[in-house]
């Protein structure tokens, strides 16, 4: 067990500058210093989602420049539907069914993006399309638009549905009363940077990206991977359904007859 | 709170108790399956359609065996007729997990069940009301007693007969076979026993006497629900046991709280209610599907 430890420890350790180059753009250099509060985030039986801090130092010496701190979920394929009429008299009546799919290749599970002034200051639209700084510029489109549709509008629809998940999240301002979320500058270059991760955020692993912009420019960034991990009963369930799901769902059904068995037996009337 | 794994959400250990616990109150008051509102309560808290339906499963299976221990006792159970039941219904869920494979792929899942349940609900609401009414006037609807049923029906026309001792029939086995496939393809798709579905069924067309088919169709309701369980678990990867065993816990004991209560109570009333109930939550269903929505677009094609 221990060696297969060490085995793997030895892959992520040399499979770590690899994933850290996947990063869009690569003609800048990744020294940004940086670092995550918790870089494993545990979810057990009483996970209600978490906060992730990045914190980290401005290099400029004179502090010139705008920090950016992205924190991005794995990107996976995704879906858009739009309600349409069926079965309807005319334009009048009718159920509303989900129609014309756009598929995204792969599009951001999770995004939030912190600055401290809107981003558009801070960098030129080119570099927020270039490095991903938008979630909707993360989302690559994979099938053709239906007739009648609209590419952008799609588009939108994905960010502001999931906008509303808490799934992508924007902040332009250090954190309020009342919201912990929030990018803090302080003195000496320092920043700090709070985003609140909803428990339905996928568990999967993620990266947190920081940037210095000075000039609409981008100057200098680091990656940084933050694993979200079940562990305990949360893990043996989960890995137990996907991996072995005949002997979960067997395992399931017994426990259904046992808790009907024993209601009978203690309700039995005398 | 605690965090559901499957789900993938937290949920409040109580309410969801309450919840199972009520929707067994209910069941056992009235001497219903709790299936088919089990489900849409799930739903209504943001369970996503796919767990809420195959985990409900798991808790149909064991409101079911319970009911069946006591029918045991009783020897109400025709075993021959709740195999050949069974049978049909191991091919309708089978077909019915595919089918809820396919729709939830497409992205119809979520309507395909509301629609369903807009009819199932407004439908069955509207005959226990009407059923309740009727007896209120004292015009009870005309019961189906072993002496009034007709000696024959198309069970006793076509071919392939066999013998059911218990039930003292004679009858061709494709009409069971093609109901238990009905009640399988429903069960997989909406999370519900189809118990009150199956007993009509088996008065009116298969005439089978009263006292049997409660006993016989609890039987043919768990072996679907725990099949039905295992091939969603296999399938689609959402059934979440933590909320199983939640729903179990507060369904069982709340089923035999309900009819401890509802043994001294008039029945026909209490379905005069919950009739009234269903169509009210039914109209929520409608409002849903047919009412312009103010988000034009929605996500899909995933899991949820």
């Amino acid at each position: 067990m221990k060696r297969l430890l060490a085995a793997l420890a030895f892959v992520l350790l040399a499979s770590a500058p690899a994933t850290a180059q996947q990063q869009p753009g690569s003609d800048v250099a990744d020294d940004l210093p940086a670092g995550v509060a918790d870089e494993n985030i545990t979810v057990s039986s009483t996970y209600g989602g978490s906060y992730i801090t990045v914190f980290g130092v401005n290099p400029d010496r004179r502090g010139r420049g705008d920090i950016v701190v992205v924190l991005r979920g794995p990107n996976e394929p995704a879906t858009v539907m739009r309600k349409r009429r069926a079965l309807g008299i005319g334009n009048a009546f009718g159920i509303w069914v989900n129609g014309d799919p756009v598929r995204f290749s792969e599009a951001p599970s999770f995004f939030a993006v912190l600055s401290s002034r809107p981003l558009r200051e801070i960098a030129s639209a080119e570099s927020i399309w270039r490095y991903q700084l938008d979630p909707a510029a993360s989302a690559r489109l994979a099938s053709a638009i239906p007739a009648g549709g609209d590419p952008s509008a799609y588009r939108a629809a994905l960010v502001r549905l999931r906008h509303e998940q808490n799934l992508y999240q924007w902040y332009t301002r250090p954190p309020q009363e009342g919201v912990r979320g929030g990018l803090t500058a302080y003195r000496g270059g320092l920043f700090r940077a709070v985003v609140r991760l909803p428990a339905n955020a996928p568990i999967a692993q993620y990266h947190a990206d920081t940037y210095l912009f000075r000039d609409g420019r981008l100057i200098s960034r680091q990656r940084i991977p933050i694993a979200i991990t079940r562990v305990g009963i949360e893990r043996t369930i989960h890995d137990l359904a996907m991996n072995v799901s005949w002997l979960y769902g067997i395992v399931t059904v017994l426990l259904a007859l046992l808790a009907g068995w024993g209601a009978a037996v203690v309700f039995r009337r005398p | 709170m605690i965090y559901l794994p499957i789900a993938e959400m937290p949920v409040a250990v109580l309410l969801i108790l309450l919840v199972s616990g009520g929707v067994g109150f209910v069941s056992g008051l009235v001497g219903v399956g709790g299936g088919f509102i089990m489900t849409p309560a799930l739903l209504f808290l943001g369970v996503p359609a796919p767990v809420a339906v195959a985990t409900g499963a798991s808790q149909i299976a064991a409101t079911s065996f319970s009911g069946i221990m006591t029918q045991t006792r009783r020897k109400t159970v025709d075993w021959r007729m709740g195999l050949l039941l069974s049978i049909g219904g191991v091919l309708g869920s089978a077909s019915g997990v595919a089918l809820f494979e396919r729709l939830l792929e497409l992205g119809q899942l979520d309507l395909i069940v509301s629609i369903l349940y807009l009819l199932l609900l407004s439908s069955v609401g509207f005959l226990m009301v009407r059923e309740s009414y009727r007896f209120w006037r004292g015009r009870p609807a005309k019961s189906v007693s072993i002496l009034r049923r007709p000696l024959k029906s198309i069970a006793h026309t076509l071919p392939f007969r066999l013998r059911f001792p218990r039930s003292g029939l004679y009858i061709s086995v494709l009409p069971p076979l093609v109901i238990g496939f009905a009640i399988g393809v429903l069960s997989a798709i909406m999370g519900i026993g189809g118990g009150f579905i199956l007993i009509p069924a088996m008065i009116y067309l298969l005439r089978m006497p009263t006292n049997v088919v409660i006993g016989t169709s609890q039987f043919q309701v768990m072996v679907i629900a725990s099949l039905i369980v295992i091939l969603q678990s296999m399938a689609t990867q959402t059934v979440d046991l933590v909320l199983a065993l939640l729903l179990m816990a507060g369904g069982v004991v709340g089923a035999q709280i309900g009819a401890r209560i509802g043994a001294g109570m008039k029945a026909e009333y209490l379905r005069g209610i919950l009739g009234a109930l269903l169509v009210a939550a039914s109209a929520k269903f409608l409002f849903d599907v047919v009412i312009p929505p103010e988000e034009q677009y929605v996500l899909g094609g995933g899991l949820w």
